[in-house]
């Protein structure tokens, strides 16, 4: 049975490759021919899974990379998929017939609510968790629902979980997983930290007792350092650290060693931290984590810079409101006078409730810098009330046709930010390589 | 003049946007001269809610909701006394299951509510939500409505009384009840994120003059002059051309 689904997987693959596809639909026919096809197979080096709500893409491609420069033949999911179909796509097509992974390791980016899908099914060596945060919510539902999800595979889990002790809402999945072992990220207080938590926090209550939990500070949401007043959860010895972190020159230190990294914000510090408590448990070289961050491609839409004569555009994906303050954050601190284009889609993948709009900062842009908005995509309207009840004063509009929408930005300032929902992403980059005449 | 305005469990009835609802009743009213003030009430805070013009309390996650119920339950007896003083309640999705009889969580544990309405709400079968757009039409003393929001709930609100409004895209108090929301002149509670109020001016409008009449009885909707929000339209434009809806209430 394992033979035929490879080889489905492998043919199917083939097929769709002719023409111009592939996706998931290898793995899904792969499955519909035997659905425990993972279950089957043979690896001969540690399997990795990455989830978490904001940043398991970054963190995954980062992990696949430092194995890479260590010399390691690597299998991922890079291009795609993070569904079970995309995840046994990956794998089966990197399969040998005789039912053997053909690879070193495997770095699998996984969908929170695909964990337990997954996890029981391979022999996972370690699984990361970046954080929790409100994201989609209507698809995910509650973010309870979706870690009790994840928590209802781990009893008897016997890997490594590599989780941020900073985020409670990670640290409680320790506490399910009685065979496992724990290895914590983190970051000290810093420089960056604050006393008190302003924007949207989940993970106020202890998971044990449910008692308010206690924060000597935040370092940004609701990830920071925390102990319940009550009982003996709080934020655990750290297994690996980053210090001396400074966000202006993207670099920081881990073993007395400096890194510079290619990605802005807290948020990817923790990232950072995520990849080298992987690069430490599995004895990976500093030198191959060091070579990777240097060689790191920005991903299309994280902060990608467009750039003509004395005009740049800077292009960022916005999801939730955790990633977009982080976002937003970025841009205040431009101190050019700039226009801003805001893509607001409602699709699926983009979650269909726009709600999460009043959740996030949107009041950071409303400064003498940002000189004008313009709201596009199936909800700009939403977005123009969002601004409109949080006062924004300058020049407000709606453009139903976002290539408009860029040529106007275009016209009126040479400091350009688009922020687009991920359904909108490559949308937005067409229009403005169109608009700019890349 | 002024509205005092308490914001009920502010920090953990904050899903969705909520936020957005008081976002909205404060920009409309100080559009029309008239000072908002809110103040927040957290677990444990002392506070008289006769005091108040307006009460304002919205949805919290299920796990989190559970924490707050000891210290409502405390303010009970002071809640039925600020209806009677003719303090206004507005409140949302969890907000609005809590002032029922009871309510019931996913694990099926029953939870005593404020009991305001005669009305009790069930958890859904197998877990399962009532998610997506709404569009209701709403009667709130002879003024119709066409309300446009946004519903994500488990439980299920059976007996209600007085509904808000009648459904005509979405699910409602329950799957396919037809109905949504409470409102009883006294008290209005939905399911109805989005936030409800940005797109729904009129409604933010109907929520302030109730609340102004605790102290000015004869003030009317009429008294508010009118205010220039040309956002409105076509954010609600967006998701009745969905349904093929125009904007005027049936």
């Amino acid at each position: 049975m394992s033979k035929l689904s490879v080889l489905a997987a492998r043919t199917s693959l083939c097929l769709l490759s002719m023409v111009g596809r592939g996706g998931s639909m290898p793995g899904t026919i792969a499955l519909k021919l035997d659905p425990d096809s993972l279950s089957k197979l043979k690896f001969n080096g540690p399997v990795i899974l990455v989830t978490g709500t904001n940043g398991k893409t970054s963190t995954a491609n980062m992990i696949s990379s430092m194995f890479e420069k260590a010399g390691k033949r690597v299998i991922s999911n890079r291009k795609g998929d993070n569904m079970k179909a995309g995840i046994t796509t990956a794998i089966l097509t990197h399969t040998k017939m005789n039912g053997t992974v053909d690879a070193d390791v495997c770095v699998l980016e996984v969908d929170e609510l695909n964990i337990r899908h997954v996890l029981p099914y391979i022999p996972v060596s370690a699984l990361v968790v970046t954080n929790f945060f409100r994201d989609q919510l209507d698809r995910a539902k509650e973010m309870e629902q979706l870690i009790n999800s994840i928590e209802s595979v781990l009893p008897n889990y016997q890997g490594t979980l590599v989780l941020n002790g900073d985020d409670p809402n990670t640290v409680r999945l320790a506490l399910k997983a009685p065979k496992a072992n724990a290895v914590y990220f983190g970051i000290g207080q810093n420089q960056y930290s604050v006393l008190n938590g302003l924007e949207a926090a989940e993970g106020k209550f202890c998971p044990i007792c449910a008692s308010r939990l206690h924060y000597d500070y935040y370092q940004y949401s609701h990830i920071g350092h925390y102990s319940c007043p009550n009982c003996d959860f709080k934020t655990p010895e750290y297994d690996v650290a980053l210090s001396d972190i400074n966000l202006t020159s993207q670099t920081f230190v881990i073993d007395q060693h400096q890194y510079q990294g290619p990605y802005e914000g807290m948020y990817s510090m923790y990232n950072y931290a995520a990849v080298a408590a992987v690069m430490k448990h599995f004895n990976v070289p500093a030198t191959a984590f060091d070579a990777m961050l240097k060689d790191a491609p920005k991903p299309a839409g994280r902060n990608e810079h467009f750039t003509k004569g004395n005009q740049e555009v800077i292009l960022n994906l916005i999801k939730n409101p955790t990633g977009a303050n982080e976002v937003l954050k970025v841009i205040e601190q431009d101190q050019n006078e700039k226009a801003i284009v805001i893509v607001l889609n409602d699709k699926e993948q983009d979650g269909t409730d726009v709600s999460w709009i009043y959740d996030t900062h949107f009041e950071k842009l409303m400064d003498d810098q940002t000189k004008q908005i313009i709201c596009t995509g199936r909800r700009a309207g939403d977005m123009a009330l969002r601004l409109f009840y949080g006062d924004y004063q300058n020049d407000l509009s709606i453009e139903d046709d976002i290539d408009q929408a860029v040529s106007k930005a275009l016209a009126s300032s040479e400091h350009v930010y688009v922020i687009a929902t991920y359904t909108a992403l490559l949308v937005a980059r067409k229009a403005i390589t169109k608009e700019m005449g890349l | 003049m002024k509205i005092k305005c308490a914001w009920m469990y502010h920090d953990i009835m904050d899903l969705y946007g909520d936020k957005g609802n008081i976002m909205t009743l404060s920009k409309r009213a100080q559009a029309r001269g008239i000072d908002f003030e809110v103040d927040t009430i957290g677990i444990g805070q002392e506070a008289d809610l006769c005091q108040y013009d307006l009460c304002f309390m919205g949805g919290g996650a299920d796990k989190e909701q559970v924490a707050l119920i000891p210290d409502l339950l405390k303010r009970k007896d002071n809640i039925h006394q600020a209806i009677a003083q003719n303090t206004f309640f507005f409140l949302i999705c969890g907000g609005y299951q809590l002032f029922g009889q009871y309510y019931e969580t996913v694990d099926h544990q029953k939870i005593e509510g404020v009991q305001v309405g005669s009305y009790y709400s069930l958890t859904g079968k197998d877990k399962s939500r009532c998610i997506g757009n709404v569009v209701c039409d709403a009667n709130l003393d002879g003024i119709h409505l066409r309300l446009v929001g946004f519903e994500n709930h488990g439980g299920q609100t059976m007996n209600v009384e007085h509904p808000l409004g009648r459904v005509i895209q979405g699910n409602g108090n329950a799957f396919d009840a037809g109905m949504e929301g409470y409102y009883d002149g006294h008290i209005l509670g939905t399911y109805l994120h989005g936030p409800l109020l940005p797109k729904n001016g009129e409604l933010a409008d109907f929520v302030l003059v109730k609340a102004l009449q605790k102290r000015h009885p004869e003030f009317t909707l009429q008294d508010l002059a009118p205010m220039d929000n040309p956002w409105q339209a076509p954010a609600r434009k967006a998701i009745l051309d969905r349904y093929q809806l125009n904007d005027q209430p049936e």
